[in-house]
């Protein structure tokens, strides 16, 4: 492709935690919103899955490479202007790692991640008896207010991953750049530094 | 000050009354009753999940009664305890039942059928060991949680 190169952009552990982090939310979500008595409590195992997960990427923001870095996520939101005038442009990005939205998608799925776990741990559902480790420290009415919240931010991430999937599909149909299979491989279309002018 | 004694008067009076005709409110009457009979079932409820979950040791005997006594708060005869007009909205801090209870009248009624079998079905077999404690608890658990998911507010 015309001024892009092919570059290793993902690391192993960022593709291997993206892949678990999507199957821990998705079975996380199916087995709460229809929970029973006797698969409730793998709802909440899911739960401490995906604030681990969490955890670790919290971290490797700090520790890993550049393109995941929390640092490069921030930095990456200052080209929102810029991409969002060019993002109907059929053509790949060519960022190294996250474009703004995609930075802003990340930022805010992990964010709504953590307050969902967060939540859940005080939370309860009194009608199959079952509740988060911290329900039981807290006051009632807190639990019936973070059972609440948790209500309310499963609903927000559904609609963080209907956008995240709308925006692969975009940059697949439209954009040309099949980013299912970079966050497999790894690889991805980076400009030239040439022509990203640096 | 004659004019600030008749007021304080005038205040403590009117909160007076307000507080008396509040505890008097049939409305607020119902719906304490009806949390109470909520209360009670949870009560009763919570061992019978806890040893199906093995939270705590099976035991034939408190089983048995703990369903049956189950059994009996969900017979309870509960009709007069939603009068209308004692929803969330009505109510803001003292109701979470959803206005739509008053609007879904046969889909309420088909909810409370199903917790009047689940529980029936959980009292017979109860005392009959933990399997078959454990084939008619989730039921129960359904059957309020229907209710709960549609009815309720969070």
């Amino acid at each position: 492709m015309e001024g892009y190169r092919r570059e290793a952009v993902w690391d192993p552990f960022t593709r291997a935690w993206h892949w678990v982090l999507a199957a821990s939310v998705i079975t996380g979500w199916m087995l709460g919103e229809f929970r029973t008595f006797s698969i409730m409590q793998w709802h909440i195992y899911l739960g401490y899955l995906t604030g681990a997960l969490l955890v670790l990427r919290y971290v490797w923001g700090w520790v890993g490479p550049a393109p995941v870095r929390h640092r490069t996520l921030l930095a990456s939101l200052r080209g929102m202007p810029a991409y969002v005038r060019r993002i109907g442009a059929r053509r790949p990005s060519g960022v190294p790692g996250h474009n703004p939205v995609g930075a802003l998608s990340v930022i805010a799925m992990v964010l709504a991640l953590t307050a969902q776990v967060v939540t859940g741990l005080f939370s309860q559902d009194d009608a199959l008896f079952y509740s988060g480790p911290l329900a039981s420290e807290v006051s009632s009415d807190t639990v019936v207010m973070m059972t609440g919240y948790h209500n309310l931010f499963a609903r927000v991430v559904l609609v963080l991953v209907a956008l995240h999937l709308a925006a692969i599909l975009y940059y697949l149909v439209w954009k040309r750049e099949n980013l299912v299979a970079s966050m497999w491989h790894g690889r991805k279309w980076v400009k030239d530094r040439a022509t990203r002018g640096e | 000050m004659h004019s600030v004694a008749r007021w304080t008067l005038a205040v403590v009076g009117l909160t007076l009354a307000f507080t008396a005709s509040a505890a008097k409110d049939p409305n607020e009457k119902a719906i304490k009753a009806r949390q109470a009979v909520m209360t009670l079932q949870s009560w009763y409820a919570g061992p019978l999940f806890q040893m199906a979950k093995g939270d705590m040791d099976y035991d034939a005997g408190s089983a048995s009664v703990y369903a049956m006594a189950l059994h009996t708060m969900v017979t309870v005869k509960g009709d007069m305890m939603w009068p209308p007009g004692t929803d969330s909205d009505a109510y803001p801090d003292k109701s979470r039942t959803l206005p739509e209870l008053w609007s879904n009248w046969p889909a309420v009624g088909e909810k409370g059928q199903a917790l009047l079998d689940a529980s029936a079905a959980l009292a017979e077999v109860a005392g009959d060991g933990l399997d078959a404690l454990r084939s008619k608890v989730g039921a129960v658990g359904q059957a309020c949680k229907g209710c709960h998911d549609d009815f309720r507010a969070d």
